[in-house]
């Protein structure tokens, strides 16, 4: 057990699958000899060699279809998008190749696409999106979103593990700020399953990546509520069962999180609260969520985009009078 | 002029309260034809069993509600007219529909003379427990008006009126907390409300044309009958039945009804020898002119409405902070059903403008039509004053239960031969056999004090030992 | 101004013999012509008497390009071949009366009735399936050879793409890609010379597709690809080069596309004269010519051939036409892959 920040957890947690499975690889822009854009695979080539850390031409197509065919072949490839955002240049790959092999022809596609995510430091309109919406959208692939140093790791190598395409959102604004103990030796946190960031009586946070820490701010301010927070952990498939325990208990919900509104995937989990816990609703399903709009670049603009601690103690209020 | 397009046929309403019924027995299936008006199915309510007729010729298409099922009133049972569906075959009861069957035909009441026997007031009550007390009922600008649906689902799991909770939510709503406090504290009892608004008294209640579908009573909290324990499992010797909505019905109305009036009873005994008398004249030349039984039951109702007029309290009602009383006696009579699976109280209406053989004829007709299930909601609402008689098996006293919001029932009960000394014009005494019977008068102590009942009594027994032959 | 290089037709038995083809391996690739041409002119069939739902997708006119590149590849080779490349499974040897039933969306095709027409995939023949997104496999058949790269193993991946395709960037990207780190992939370019109803002169402005191949730092190659014979020969040649680590070829393959672009196209747009000239070089008469002039293919021989390959269709339609339909409730299964699915020699 050490403490690790959030990003050396990830990074670790890499390294060892890379020793321990020879099939195990990295490919990705500037992920070799730089040590990758935001020095994730730090001395890996060092370590593994050009033909495990390979730097790739700038082609998101090439990285993402170039993984499926590795997989396809035996390999375990750990593909990397310098930002989530550019994952758009590989989306008719994914959508349209790794999503359906496995169901259309029994194909098992194993790869692991690592995405930086997340605003909150001036990025702008492409260097700050969640994208994880439009992918949970799609049958075929897996969608985790860890927020504590420790699932960065657990949940990096069930992504590994796992026979589909798990495409592994990492929030950047959480690399180097969280810290947390992170056990030594190998372990894995199982994708599906959420986690309860804090236990409470009065109304339930669901919510995932930084906006955990952004909700459990809010709730430390609001003192005289006692109040529950779901960390999602993982968006495809997400733990339905936990958060439908959460609503009966405390009947008042919050749907939380950094992407956009509509679309969010807060809506899918709006949803099926109302659909199915219905009769232990004592308020609305409430979901605060960033505007629809582009990320913007102006740090008052980008405040008022990214749901702020204040926004959330607001709604937790708001809930809490109901 | 068989319908083209399929016609709904839905769970009529049979009665301002009631708020939902039991498919007992479909007389059609699916593929058979029924004309219009034809009888469709067989329901049974809490207050009445009847008959619902098919609102359109045509085909059976679709019987969606299987005999023996309970469903709310308006819900689709089964279409007429349009292709026959693939929906639910011909019904498989999986329990035995509780057979309303006929009530004793009349003649077989050899020494008591009147249709029913058991006591009963089971008149127009809801078969849901506290009335129309909704939720609802909190009129707007009351943030106390909206309940959240945990709270309905814990208020009706625990026989709560969310209204009667204090509510610390917006607008003064009751929150989830507030009603589990309520729950903790011990406030689950349900109360009884204290005067029911006029659950169809003065207004007549729509008559709700079996084929249409009123909108159903209660608002939305459905308010639920009391809390029942789960039975559980039947312990070694023991053997379960369901509860079905009428007996449930009965049963809710029972407990309120004691729990609203003071019940007292005074009784006094009647000698019936010249009504019987008289009953044997009339009723050779009734039947032959009319068609109809001079029942002993008749002479007693007759006696009954006249002496009613004099007594307007006992015909009268407590409703809140006033007395009610009328010009009209919309009399009740107490009719038991087969197998003793439940009871029904047919009211004849506007009574005090029948003479006797009026009397006699509107009973036996409420009577064939209670045994026809051919009652309708109107003929089973409004009454004022109640017969009921628990002596057709014998029994010379009772106490029944007054039907709210009545304020007094009257009991009949066997007539005897019995000893029984009489003075003659010389105030001799001697003992002679006279036919003998107890009336009891139940009554609302809250209205009617023991020497009015007296009173009543006292004039009725004139009446019926004076009836003379031109009486009528 | 061309600079790839002009493959020479086909030549002698004794050129065959330098390509490592003996006399039944000739009859063999004569056989998977046939089987290959009759298993679509039976589709055909099928789906005017309503058995195919959907679409119907053939490659008249490709048998040559098709069964002359599988036949060059190894067993341990892998391909992800397109909708006019049915030769291909063919000759890898995919069972007829799969094709048939995957055809008529039966719980015996490939994929069970959840994909159709040639989209099916067989992993024990190296068959990887497509998507009609093109060329969208190119670049995965990249990362195939990317893994064989890694792993040093003497395998070799072949990418399909038709010249439509070609100006998509998935083209570029994999190509590309392959060229900077000399992978062992070969590209065949189906070049019919229509995409549906665009011409060539509408998709690219080079004279040879295969001339973009210096782009990326390897060699392009143009053949007939009537010519079954000279397509083997320079696939054989380009797919040697790639196990041997001499890096990818681009070879494209020059053919008419003979029907119209599905069965619902009736190709109004080509000219007559085309499709008349091509079909003087139908790519199975000019084997069959070819046989009996090398070979002494005789009549006896033709005949048995011709009779194996009509009862092999005959029984295939039969048996798929016995293949019930999928089951509905296998409609959301397998939409993740267990970790048993990883369990196959490959994987391991």
């Amino acid at each position: 057990m050490a403490e690790k920040t959030y990003l050396q957890a990830i990074s670790d947690g890499l390294r060892q699958e890379m020793r321990r499975d020879q099939r195990v690889f990295c490919l990705g822009e500037d992920v070799g000899v730089y040590g990758g854009a935001f020095k994730v695979t730090l001395g890996f080539q060092e370590e593994f060699g050009p033909w495990r850390v390979l730097d790739t031409p700038l082609s998101e197509t090439a990285i993402v279809a170039g993984a499926t065919g590795a997989a396809i072949m035996g390999m375990r490839p750990v593909a990397e998008m310098q930002f989530a955002d550019f994952v758009s240049c590989a989306w008719d790959h994914l959508v349209t190749v790794a999503a359906k092999q496995r169901w259309r022809v029994g194909t098992p596609v194993p790869i692991v696409l690592r995405l930086p995510s997340g605003g909150g430091f001036s990025g702008g309109p492409f260097h700050s999106q969640n994208p994880e919406s439009s992918f949970a959208h799609i049958p075929g692939l897996k969608c985790v979103c860890p927020a504590t140093p420790e699932d960065a790791k657990g949940l990096l190598i069930s992504a590994i593990e796992d026979p589909n395409p798990v495409l592994y959102f990492e929030h950047k604004h959480l690399y180097r700020r969280i810290k947390g103990e992170v056990p030594d030796e190998r372990y894995t946190t199982p994708i599906g399953k959420a986690r309860i960031h804090q236990e409470g009586e009065d109304v339930s946070v669901i919510t995932w990546g930084a906006m955990v820490y952004t909700a459990a701010e809010a709730a430390k301010q609001l003192d005289d509520l006692s109040v529950e927070i779901v960390d999602l952990r993982s968006i495809m498939p997400w733990d339905k069962e936990a958060v439908l325990a959460s609503a009966r208990k405390t009947s008042k919900v919050l749907v939380l999180h950094e992407d956009t509104r509509s679309g969010g995937f807060g809506g899918e989990i709006a949803a099926t609260i109302g659909e199915e816990a219905f009769e232990d609703l004592d308020a609305p399903v409430k979901r605060i969520a960033a505007p629809d709009t582009p990320v913007p670049f102006s740090p008052v603009l980008e405040k008022a985009f990214i749901p702020q601690v204040d926004d959330v103690v607001a709604g937790l209020r708001e809930l809490a009078e109901y | 002029m068989a319908t083209g397009t399929a016609v709904d046929v839905v769970m009529p309403q049979m009665g301002v309260s009631v708020s939902e019924g039991t498919i007992t027995k479909w007389l059609k299936q699916v593929g058979e034809d029924v004309e219009a008006d034809e009888s469709l199915l067989e329901i049974s309510t809490d207050k009445v069993d009847t008959e619902v007729p098919s609102p359109a010729t045509g085909v059976v298409s679709e019987i969606l509600v299987q005999e023996g099922e309970t469903v709310e009133v308006g819900t689709l049972l089964a279409r007429v007219g349009g292709e026959v569906g693939a929906s639910a075959p011909a019904p498989d009861a999986a329990s035995p529909p509780p057979e309303p069957a006929t009530q004793p035909a009349a003649d077989a009441a050899n020494a008591a003379a009147s249709e029913g026997v058991e006591v009963g007031d089971a008149t127009e009550q809801p078969l849901a427990a506290p009335t129309e007390t909704t939720g609802d009922s909190g009129s707007a600008g009351n943030g106390k008006a909206f309940v959240s649906p945990v709270v309905a689902r814990i208020a009706s799991e625990h026989g709560i009126d969310p209204s009667q909770v204090e509510g610390t939510g917006r607008g003064g709503r009751v929150t989830k907390k507030d009603i589990l406090a309520f729950v903790e504290g011990g406030g689950a009892a349900p109360e009884a409300p204290p005067a029911p608004a006029p659950s169809g008294q003065a207004e007549a209640p729509t008559p709700a044309p079996p084929q249409a579908a009123p909108a159903p009573a209660p608002a939305p909290p459905k308010p639920a009958p009391q809390p029942v324990a789960a039975a559980g499992e039947p312990a070694p010797g023991e053997t379960f039945e369901p509860v079905t909505a009428m007996r449930r019905g009965i049963a809710e109305h029972m407990r309120r009804s004691l729990d609203t009036s003071a019940h007292v009873t005074s009784a006094i005994e009647v000698d019936m020898s010249k009504v019987v008398a008289i009953r044997a004249k009339l009723k050779k030349e009734y039947e032959a002119a009319y068609g109809v039984n001079p029942t002993y039951l008749s002479f007693i109702a007759r006696g009954t409405v006249e002496t009613l007029r004099d007594y307007p309290w006992v015909n009268g009602e407590l409703r809140g902070d006033k007395i009610v009383t009328r010009n009209f006696v919309n009399l009740g009579f107490a009719v038991e059903l087969a197998d003793g699976k439940g009871l029904i109280v047919p009211v004849v209406r506007n009574a005090e403008t029948l003479n006797l053989l009026g009397l006699a004829k509107s009973v036996a007709d409420v009577a064939r039509r209670a045994r026809d299930k051919q009652l309708t909601p109107d003929d089973v609402s409004g009454g004022t004053f109640t017969i009921t008689n628990p002596g057709g098996y014998g029994t010379f006293h009772g106490t029944p239960v007054i039907s709210q919001p009545q304020a007094a029932i009257l009991g009949t009960y066997a007539i005897v031969k019995r000893p029984w000394v009489i003075t003659d014009e010389n105030g001799v005494d001697a003992i002679a056999i006279r036919s003998i019977m107890n009336l009891t008068l139940t009554y609302d102590h809250r209205l009617i004090d023991g020497a009015l009942a007296g009173r009543f009594l006292r004039d009725l027994r004139e009446r019926l030992q004076s009836w003379g032959e031109k009486d009528y | 101004m061309a600079i790839a290089r002009v493959a020479e037709p086909s030549g002698s038995l004794q050129d065959a013999k330098e390509w490592g083809l003996d006399r039944e391996d000739l009859l063999q690739m004569y056989r998977n012509m046939l089987v290959t041409r009759g298993v679509e002119e039976r589709g055909h069939i099928l789906y005017r008497q309503g058995k195919i739902p959907g679409s119907f997708y053939t490659g008249r006119g490709n048998e040559a390009s098709a069964v002359g590149v599988a036949t060059a590849m190894g067993p341990d080779d892998v391909g992800t071949p397109l909708h006019r490349d049915m030769g291909v499974h063919i000759t890898r040897g995919v069972e007829p009366w799969r094709i048939f039933a995957q055809y008529m969306g039966r719980a015996d095709g490939p994929t069970r009735g959840k994909d159709g027409n040639v989209h099916m995939a067989d992993h024990r023949l190296g068959l990887i399936a497509m998507v009609s997104h093109l060329p969208a496999m190119l670049p995965v058949a990249v990362g195939c050879a990317l893994a064989f790269r890694i792993r040093e193993e003497k395998r070799v991946a072949v990418g399909w793409f038709g010249e439509g395709a070609a100006a998509r960037g998935d083209a570029h990207e994999g190509m590309n890609f392959a060229g900077v780190r000399r992978l062992p992939v070969v590209f065949i370019c189906d070049n019919n010379q229509w995409a549906y109803s665009t011409p060539t002169h509408l998709g690219y402005a080079v004279e040879h597709l295969a001339d973009r191949a210096a782009a990326y730092g390897f060699e392009g190659v143009v053949v007939d690809g009537t010519d079954v014979l000279a397509v083997y020969r320079e696939t054989k040649r380009a797919i040697e080069k790639a196990r041997e680590g001499g890096g990818p070829t681009l070879i494209e393959s020059q053919t008419l596309r003979m029907e119209g672009h599905a069965v619902h196209d009736d190709a109004f747009y080509v000219p007559k004269e085309l499709f008349e000239r091509w079909a003087e070089r139908d790519p199975i008469e000019r084997l069959r010519t070819w046989l009996r002039d090398n070979v002494d293919m005789s009549d006896d021989e033709e005949d048995e051939i011709t009779s194996y390959v009509k009862k092999l269709l005959n029984d295939a339609l039969h048996r798929a036409e016995e293949s019930p339909l999928p089951d509905v409730s296998t409609l959301t299964e397998g939409v993740y892959a267990t970790p048993e699915d990883l369990d196959t020699p490959h994987h391991k």
